[in-house]
């Protein structure tokens, strides 16, 4: 019976997320159509109509829209998302070659983040004392302000120009030599990570230090590894994981200015190259995965919140 | 004149009264160099007024940059402009997202609310800068085109807020009292909803507007939004980056002032939100 229920609670909110994966399918569909004027003369600009009838129908821009549409989920089912306009390769390929990196890059400061929030948010919250609470939410306040290619910025000026730890321009994608490249990115990216984090472990530690449970377990005599596993974060687990999985999503949209300025070859800097060189197809098929993989990490999130605390409603 | 002084005390002895005066002085000080320095200040932003690379001196306190122009006067003529769009990209959004939540929070119809409602997650399953960037790819770079894209996309988040809102006061009291009066339709929406609902999101677009202020820094950043003669903290930055080495004062104060701004605003909304909850 309970079984039964927590299996109906998550396929109805797997069902939510394909409902939403078809929205962001439309919305990428939709998005080089709803622009007043055509992308395939924009991009030619005034050559004879023949060529420009041809990079029409190579982006699937003539026929009706009912037509392009059945076409462009028959093509997305076969795993085709077109071919890049500047460099002949296919979309998938190039989406493959460069997202990895990023997932990287994404996990690495995630797991991070949660190594240095936990012992950072429950201490905080566990001693209360007023001013190191204020400097705690004042310090976490200010990162959280500062975008992150400012943080990159004073980070570069620091480690790179100051003392020559970190090169500016360059990557070498061999084991050992990457992480000369990646370490500088992650650490930025930890840094807004943690404030997020820490903060609503924090806040959700000070709820649960009132309930009455934890003070039966100090009665009781709990052990202490027990007492703040069990007692003190489980609590906090359930929202930890929801934000988890929101900040991943965000942390995926920030590496577009990130991969940018540290030139890393991952997904989000090849967005940009693509908007700078008006490649329409690679535009395209970046914002569909960037959506799939944020609707997919939402779902993920809510379901393992669900599973550890049966009360979030999701 | 005592007895107004000592209310003013008492209101910053309030649970997150002294965030929200310290971030108004920050933001209120901002703003005001921002018109001053610019307008009365013995520079121009673009004019060429000494060598190149001059580092901070007490005539040039920012510096120069990399074609002799003032690093301050160019920090402090961009208030208008980043915050400026900002404003434009968080009240347009916050007024149409306000305003379809509410007609879909009291919508009757079943297929209207669902093909409505599932856009808005869609839309919403996009972190705000890689649909911005996207969409930037077709309407062309510049800060029209970012207020256009934050109108045509930042009104889901309202929304979706919105209509959550109306569904919950719709469902109040107070509704079934005044249709019990007989008010019409329009006045109840009017005047008892629109008014609740509208509550909830302004308090949202306040903290949206952080995020704004970083969207467009981080496109003209990218050199999608504001173009290079013009002075703007994201595409001063931009401009800096090649410098960094030598030349710290080109990243750097513009950066402190968009730190300055944001932080500022976030002062307010955390006070705010302490304010609500009486902590």
């Amino acid at each position: 019976m309970l079984k039964n229920q927590i299996a109906r609670t998550i396929l109805g909110r797997l069902g939510r997320a394909l409902s939403v994966g078809f929205w962001v399918m439309v919305i990428s569909f939709a998005i080089m159509r709803i622009i007043p004027g055509d992308p395939a003369s924009a991009r030619l600009g005034g050559v004879e109509a023949e060529a420009i009838a041809q990079l029409r129908k190579q982006l699937n821009l003539d026929g009706s829209i009912f037509q392009q549409f059945s076409r462009y989920v028959t093509d997305l089912l076969h795993g085709n998302l077109g071919i890049s306009l500047q460099t002949g390769r296919t979309v998938i390929d190039i989406i493959g070659s460069t997202l990895p990196l990023t997932i990287y890059l994404i996990l690495f400061s995630t797991f991070f983040a949660v190594i240095l929030s936990i012992p950072i948010g429950t201490s905080i919250a566990w001693s209360g004392k007023a001013p190191i609470v204020y400097t705690f939410r004042g310090i976490t306040a200010v990162i959280l302000a500062t975008p992150n290619f400012f943080i990159a910025m004073v980070g570069i000026l620091i480690f790179t120009v100051r003392v020559n730890w970190s090169p500016v321009f360059g990557y070498e994608p061999e084991f050992p030599q990457n992480l000369k490249y990646l370490w500088l990115p992650v650490v930025v990216n930890t840094l807004i990570m943690t404030s997020v984090v820490s903060r609503v472990i924090f806040s959700s530690v000070i709820e649960t230090k009132e309930e009455e449970f934890v003070e039966t377990g100090i009665i009781r005599g709990v052990g202490r590894r027990r007492f703040f596993w069990f007692y003190i974060l489980k609590p906090s687990m359930a929202p930890t994981v929801v934000l988890l999985s929101y900040m991943m999503g965000t942390m995926l949209g920030a590496t577009v200015i990130l991969e940018t300025i540290f030139t890393l070859p991952g997904i989000g800097r090849e967005m940009v190259n693509a908007v700078l060189t008006s490649d329409y197809p690679v535009v395209q098929g970046i914002l569909l995965i960037f959506g799939v993989i944020t609707v997919f990490l939402s779902f993920v999130g809510d379901v393992i919140a669900y599973l550890l605390d049966r009360r979030v409603k999701i | 004149m005592k007895t107004r002084f000592v209310k003013f005390k008492e209101w910053l002895l309030l649970p997150g009264g002294f965030g929200i005066f310290t971030g108004m002085l920050m933001l209120g000080t901002m703003i005001l160099l921002g018109i001053i320095i610019p307008n009365f200040g013995p520079y121009k932003p673009d004019e060429f007024i000494g060598d190149p690379f001059l580092p901070p001196s007490w005539q040039h306190p920012f510096g120069l940059d990399q074609l002799g122009r003032d690093v301050m006067t160019r920090t402090f003529s961009s208030v208008g402009i980043d915050l400026g769009v900002a404003f434009l990209g968080v009240s347009i959004p916050l007024a149409i997202g306000t305003v379809i939540g509410i007609l879909l929070g009291l919508a009757k119809n079943k297929y209207v609310i669902s093909l409505v409602g599932s856009l808005i997650d869609g839309i919403n399953a996009f972190p705000l800068l890689i649909i911005a960037v996207a969409m930037l790819t077709f309407l062309g770079s510049g800060l029209r085109s970012v207020v256009v894209i934050l109108a045509i996309t930042n009104w889901a988040r309202y929304a979706r807020i919105s209509r959550t809102r109306a569904v919950v006061v719709s469902k109040q009291n107070y509704i079934e009292a005044a249709k019990t009066l007989g008010f019409s339709k329009r006045r109840i929406v009017m005047k008892h909803i629109a008014p609740n609902v509208s509550s909830e999101t302004v308090a949202y677009a306040l903290s949206d507007f952080i995020l704004v202020i970083v969207v467009v820094s981080g496109l003209s950043f990218l050199g999608l939004a504001a173009k290079p003669p013009m002075a703007e903290w994201g595409s001063m930055i931009a401009d800096g980056r090649a410098y960094l080495a030598q030349s710290w004062w080109l990243v750097i104060f513009p950066g402190l002032a968009l730190c300055w701004s944001a932080v500022s605003l976030s002062f307010v909304v955390e006070g705010i939100s302490r304010r609500d909850r009486g902590v």
